[in-house]
C-alpha cells in the first residue's frame, strides 16, 4: 500500500452511496470533511510522536479486500463459546461485508439489536440516525472523517431500557491483507437501566511488511443512558504489517457506569484514542488499559475523560510494557467544565521498560475549570527491577521466564480491578500475548 | 497563632490599597532618550550606536530581528492573549539617565524615589552583597561589596559586561540559548539592554546573595533585559531579582533572556520574584546548563503579569549533574501564569526535581506546562516531578501539561500531580479552632506554599507571605 499525503475520497467512491438518503448525505458531508482538511500538524502534542501521513492511503488501495482464512480457527473456537453458552452472541465483521451474527442457544432478551449498521439504518431508522454520526464526525478531525465517509457496514447494538445481557457479546473484526484498508464502525445504544458487555476484538491484516502494508481505521460511539451499566473491551491484535487508527467515544448520562478496558497489543502502527464524556451527574467511567510492544511496533495512544456535569466521577490506568525497540507514546486529558462541580477524576499511566532501546513518552494533562474537585494524576516510567530477577535466577528460574514473572506482577494490579466473570477470558488474552515478549 | 494570623488580618486591611499605590506609582520623567515606537533594523542600529557596542553585537541583533520577523507566534499556550501584544506600539529602548551611578546619592531623586518606595536600599544595607536596579531599558545603579569585588567576582550590569569583559561576554553570550531557540530570544537579542553579568571565579563562594531589581515605568514599555552567570568550577552562587511596573491601561512587554552556566562542580540559584502589574506580557526564556557535578536550582515566584510564559530549563549535559526548579505561581483575577520547567538529561547519572505549586483564584488560570527528556544513553538518571494546584473560587482555572520523553530503560521517571480546593475539613478544623473562615484560609494557603516560601531570603518569604494575602484578600466565597 502506497501512503499518498494528497490523497482524496472520489466523489465516485461506492461506499458513498450507500444507505439511506439521510446517511449518504452524512457521508458526503464527511468525504468533504476529510478532502478539505489539511493533515493534522506535527506540532500539536497529539501529533508530535506519529506521522499522520503513514494512516493516507492511495487511491488503488482495494477498500474491499479478500480475506485469507487465517483467523478462521479463532472465529471457529468462538463460535463453540456460543454455542456452549459462554457468550450471548458472537458478530463477524469481515471487511465491513457479511455481517454474521450467531447467537446462544438461550437466545437474546426481547427488543435487544444486534446485527448489520447498515440493515440497522434503514430498519431503525430513527434510532441510528439520531445517535449515528454524533460523537464521531468531521469535527472530530481528518480521520475520523475518513471513516465517516468510507465505513461499509458496521455493527449495530441496541440494548432497551431494563433489559440485561448477562454474557459478553464478541464482535470479531477481520481487516484485510497486504494493500488494503478496512474502516470498521460501531455504534452502541444501552437503555436506561439496561446492562452489556462488549468484547470488540481487532484482528487481521497483512503479517509482512515486505509483501505490502495493510491499513485500518476504525470508529466506535457508545450510548449509555441513564442507569445504565456498559463494560466494552477493545482487543487490538491486528497482524505486524498494521497500520491502525482508531476512535472511541461514549457518553454517559445520569448515573451510567461505563468500565473500558483497552488491550493494546498488535500491528507495526497503531494510533488509538478513548473518549467518554460525562455528561449527567453520577456518572462514572473507569478505563484500564494494557499494552505490550515489542520489535518495533509503534503506539500512540491518548485517553480522555471530559466531565461536563457535576457530582461524577473517573478513572484512568494505563498500563505500558515495552521490549525491544518498541515504542509508546501516550497522551490523557482530564477536563472538568467550569458547571460540572464536585467530580473526582484520577489518571496513573506506568511504564515498564525491558531493555535499552525502548521509547516511552507520557503527557497526562489536565485542564480543571473549577475549584470543587479532587483531581489528581501519576506517571513513572522505569527499567525491570534487576534486583528482582537476580533473585528470581537465584531460585533456578531463568531470565526469560523471570522477566515474565515480573511483567505479569506489573499487570496484576489491572486484573485486580477487573470484574470477576471477564477475569479469565482477559487473562487469556494477555497470556498469548505475553507469551511472545 | 491566631493572635500573629489577626496581626497578618491586620496588615492585610492596611495593605489594601493595592498595587496600584504601592508598586503601581509612575513618574513623570524626561527620558535622556526616548525613541519611537515600534521595532526596525533602523532602530536596533540606533541602540546598537547608542550602547557603542562592538561589530559582532550588532551583527548578532540585526541576525535575531530577521529570525524574530521569519518566526510565527507559538500557537501552544495561551495564543489569544499572545496575538493581543501589538509590537509596533511599544517603545523598545528608553535611556533615563545618560550614565550609570555606583553611589546611591547620585541617582536622580525620582529614581531613587522609586526604588526607595521599592525598598531597594534597605535591602541592600541588611542582606545583600550587591545591588542591581535597571530602570527601563538601562541599569541606573549599581554596587557591589568591596570585599566581593577584591575576591574577582565580577557583577555587572551587561552593558558594562560587554565593555569590561568582552571576550567572556563573547565566549558564553547565546550558548546556553540561541537565537533562534524561539520568537521571542530572537526578540530580546535583537533589542537586549540592560540586565546581569555575573562571573564567579574558581571555587569563590558567594556566600550573600547578589540582587537584580527591575522596575518598568513608562507606558507601552518593553524591557529586554539579558542576563548571562557564569559559575566557574567549584564557585557558588545565589542571585535575585524582582521586579514590578506601574498599572496602565495599555500593555508593556517584558521579554527576558537568561543563561546560566554552571561548571564543574559549581552552584547556581537563581530565585525570581515576579510581580509586575497586570497590564505586563511576560515571555522570558531561562535556561541553565549544569556540567560535571554541578547543581542549578531554580526558585520561580511567579505572582504579577497580565500573562506569563516562562519555563526555566536545565540542561544536565555531564555525569552528577543535578538541577531542581521549585516553582509557585498566583493566578488571580484575568491573569494567566503558563509556568513550567523543563529537564533536559543528556548524561548519565544526572538527576532532577521539579516541584510546581499553584493557586488560581477567581477567573484566574494557571498551567503547569513541563517537559523531561532523558535522552538515549542518558542512563541511571532519577526524574521526579511534582505538581499541586489550589483552585479558590467557581470560575478558577487549572492547567497541567506535562511531556515525559524517555530514550531509554534505565531510568526512574515519577510523576504526580494533584488539583484541588481548599479542604473543608482542613476549615473546619480551623474555624473550630476560633479562626475566621478568611484567616483560616490564609493559613492553608501559606501552608502550601510554605515549600516554596521557606526557599527564599527570610524578608522575600515575608515579603511573598504579604502579598498572598494581598491576594487572598475577601476571598469567602
Amino acid at each position: 500500500m502506497k501512503q499518498n499525503p494528497e490523497f482524496l475520497i472520489n466523489e465516485m467512491t461506492p461506499h458513498l452511496h450507500r444507505g439511506p438518503d439521510w446517511l449518504k448525505a452524512m457521508r458526503r458531508s464527511d468525504r468533504l470533511g476529510f478532502n478539505e482538511a489539511e493533515l493534522p500538524p506535527r506540532g500539536i502534542h497529539l501529533w508530535r510522536y506519529t506521522d499522520p501521513i503513514r494512516f493516507m492511503m492511495d487511491i488503488d488501495t482495494a477498500t474491499d479486500a479478500d480475506f485469507t482464512g487465517a483467523l478462521d480457527a479463532v472465529v471457529k473456537a468462538e463460535a463453540e463459546h456460543v454455542k456452549e453458552g459462554r457468550l450471548a452472541a458472537l458478530v463477524t465483521d469481515r471487511g465491513g461485508r457479511d455481517i454474521d451474527v450467531q447467537i446462544s442457544p438461550a437466545g437474546l432478551p426481547q427488543g435487544v439489536i444486534i446485527g448489520s449498521l447498515s440493515d440497522a439504518s434503514e430498519s431503525n431508522f430513527d434510532l441510528v440516525k439520531e445517535h449515528l454520526y454524533q460523537m464521531i464526525n468531521r469535527k472530530s478531525g481528518k480521520f475520523e472523517a475518513m471513516n465517516g465517509a468510507l465505513w461499509n457496514d458496521g455493527i449495530f447494538i441496541y440494548v432497551p431500557d431494563n433489559v440485561v445481557i448477562e454474557k459478553p457479546v464478541h464482535l470479531f473484526r477481520e481487516a484485510g491483507g497486504e494493500n488494503s484498508a478496512t474502516f470498521p464502525r460501531l455504534l452502541v445504544i444501552v437503555g436506561r437501566n439496561a446492562e452489556v458487555t462488549l468484547i470488540d476484538e481487532y484482528g487481521g491484516g497483512s503479517p509482512d511488511r515486505n509483501k505490502g502494508i495493510s491499513f485500518s481505521n476504525g470508529a466506535v460511539e457508545l450510548f449509555g443512558s441513564e442507569d445504565s451499566r456498559t463494560r466494552y473491551v477493545s482487543l487490538q491484535r491486528y497482524a505486524p504489517a498494521m497500520n491502525s487508527y482508531f476512535t472511541h467515544r461514549a457518553k454517559l448520562k445520569q448515573n451510567a457506569t461505563m468500565l473500558t478496558i483497552p488491550l493494546v497489543f498488535g500491528g507495526e502502527l497503531c494510533k488509538q484514542s478513548f473518549g467518554v464524556e460525562l455528561a449527567g451527574a453520577g456518572a462514572d467511567s473507569k478505563m484500564y488499559g494494557l499494552l505490550f510492544g515489542s520489535n518495533r511496533q509503534h503506539f500512540d495512544n491518548h485517553t480522555l475523560h471530559h466531565h461536563s456535569a457535576g457530582k461524577s466521577t473517573s478513572d484512568i490506568d494505563f498500563k505500558v510494557v515495552l521490549k525491544d525497540r518498541a515504542l509508546s507514546a501516550y497522551t490523557g486529558l482530564i477536563r472538568i467544565d467550569n458547571k460540572a462541580r464536585t467530580c473526582e477524576a484520577y489518571q496513573e499511566n506506568r511504564n515498564l521498560l525491558l531493555n535499552p532501546g525502548t521509547r516511552a513518552e507520557t503527557i497526562p494533562e489536565l485542564e480543571i475549570l473549577n475549584e470543587d474537585v479532587s483531581c489528581s494524576h501519576g506517571a513513572t516510567l522505569g527499567p525491570i527491577d534487576e534486583e528482582s530477577i537476580f533473585y528470581l535466577k537465584s531460585r533456578g528460574i531463568e531470565r526469560n521466564e523471570a522477566v515474565r514473572m515480573i511483567v505479569g506482577g506489573f499487570v496484576q494490579s489491572t486484573f485486580k480491578l477487573v470484574p470477576e466473570d471477564l477475569k479469565d477470558r482477559l487473562s487469556d488474552f494477555v497470556a498469548t500475548r505475553l507469551e511472545t515478549i | 497563632m491566631s493572635e500573629s494570623i489577626q496581626r497578618q488580618t491586620r496588615d492585610l486591611q492596611a495593605l489594601n490599597t493595592d498595587y496600584a499605590s504601592k508598586y503601581g506609582f509612575h513618574d513623570p520623567v524626561d527620558y535622556f532618550h526616548k525613541g519611537a515606537k515600534g521595532l526596525s533594523h533602523k532602530v536596533i542600529e540606533m541602540i546598537s550606536r547608542m550602547k557603542k557596542e562592538p561589530k559582532w553585537m550588532a551583527e548578532k541583533r540585526h541576525e535575531a530581528l530577521d529570525i524574530f520577523y521569519s518566526k510565527p507566534m507559538p500557537t501552544w499556550g495561551d495564543s489569544e492573549l499572545l496575538n493581543e501584544i501589538d509590537f509596533d506600539n511599544i517603545y523598545y529602548f528608553m535611556k533615563p539617565i545618560e550614565q550609570q551611578k555606583d553611589n546611591w546619592d547620585d541617582v536622580p531623586e525620582y529614581i531613587k524615589k522609586t526604588f526607595d518606595r521599592l525598598g531597594i536600599p534597605e535591602a541592600e544595607k541588611n542582606f545583600l552583597g550587591g545591588v542591581s536596579a535597571q530602570y527601563e531599558s538601562e541599569v541606573v545603579y549599581h554596587s557591589m561589596r568591596e570585599d566581593l569585588e577584591k575576591m574577582g567576582i565580577v557583577f555587572l550590569d551587561m552593558d558594562s559586561g560587554l565593555k569590561k569583559h568582552e571576550e567572556l561576554v563573547h565566549e558564553y553570550f547565546g550558548t546556553v540559548i540561541p537565537t533562534a531557540d524561539n520568537k521571542f530570544a530572537a526578540l530580546n537579542t535583537a533589542c537586549w539592554s540592560g540586565g546581569s553579568f555575573i562571573y564567579v571565579p574558581p571555587g569563590i563562594d558567594v556566600k550573600v546573595p547578589l540582587q537584580a531589581y527591575f522596575r518598568i515605568n513608562a507606558e507601552n514599555m518593553g524591557q529586554f533585559e539579558r542576563t548571562l552567570i557564569v559559575a566557574d568550577k567549584g564557585s557558588r552562587l545565589h542571585y535575585i531579582e524582582g521586579c514590578t511596573a506601574p498599572v496602565y491601561s495599555t500593555n508593556s512587554l517584558h521579554t527576558a533572556v537568561v543563561e546560566l552556566r554552571a561548571h564543574e562542580d559549581a552552584y547556581i540559584r537563581y530565585t525570581t520574584i515576579q510581580n509586575w502589574a497586570r497590564n505586563i506580557f511576560n515571555l522570558v526564556t531561562k535556561r541553565a546548563s549544569a556540567y560535571k557535578n554541578a547543581t542549578i536550582e531554580w526558585v520561580d515566584g511567579n505572582l504579577g503579569s497580565r500573562l506569563t510564559m516562562k519555563y526555566p530549563c536545565v540542561n544536565l549535559l555531564e555525569e552528577g549533574a543535578k538541577g531542581e526548579i521549585l516553582s509557585v505561581a498566583f493566578a488571580g483575577i484575568d491573569q494567566h501564569q503558563d509556568a513550567g520547567a523543563k529537564m533536559i538529561h543528556a548524561a548519565p547519572n544526572t538527576s532532577s526535581r521539579i516541584t510546581s505549586k499553584s493557586i488560581s483564584k477567581d477567573n484566574g488560570r494557571a498551567s503547569y506546562r513541563g517537559l523531561v527528556k532523558v535522552h538515549k544513553g542518558a542512563e541511571n538518571c532519577k526524574v521526579s516531578v511534582e505538581c499541586d494546584a489550589l483552585l479558590i473560587g467557581d470560575d478558577a482555572r487549572s492547567d497541567t501539561y506535562p511531556t515525559m520523553e524517555v530514550d531509554n530503560d534505565q531510568v526512574s521517571v515519577e510523576h504526580e500531580a494533584r488539583v484541588s480546593k481548599v479542604a473543608e475539613e482542613q476549615l473546619f478544623y480551623l474555624t473550630s479552632r476560633g479562626l475566621s473562615e478568611d484567616d483560616a484560609r490564609l493559613l492553608i494557603v501559606n501552608g502550601f506554599m510554605e515549600p516554596f516560601t521557606k526557599e527564599l531570603p527570610l524578608e522575600y518569604a515575608v515579603e511573598l507571605n504579604r502579598l498572598i494575602q494581598l491576594e487572598m484578600e475577601g476571598s469567602i466565597g
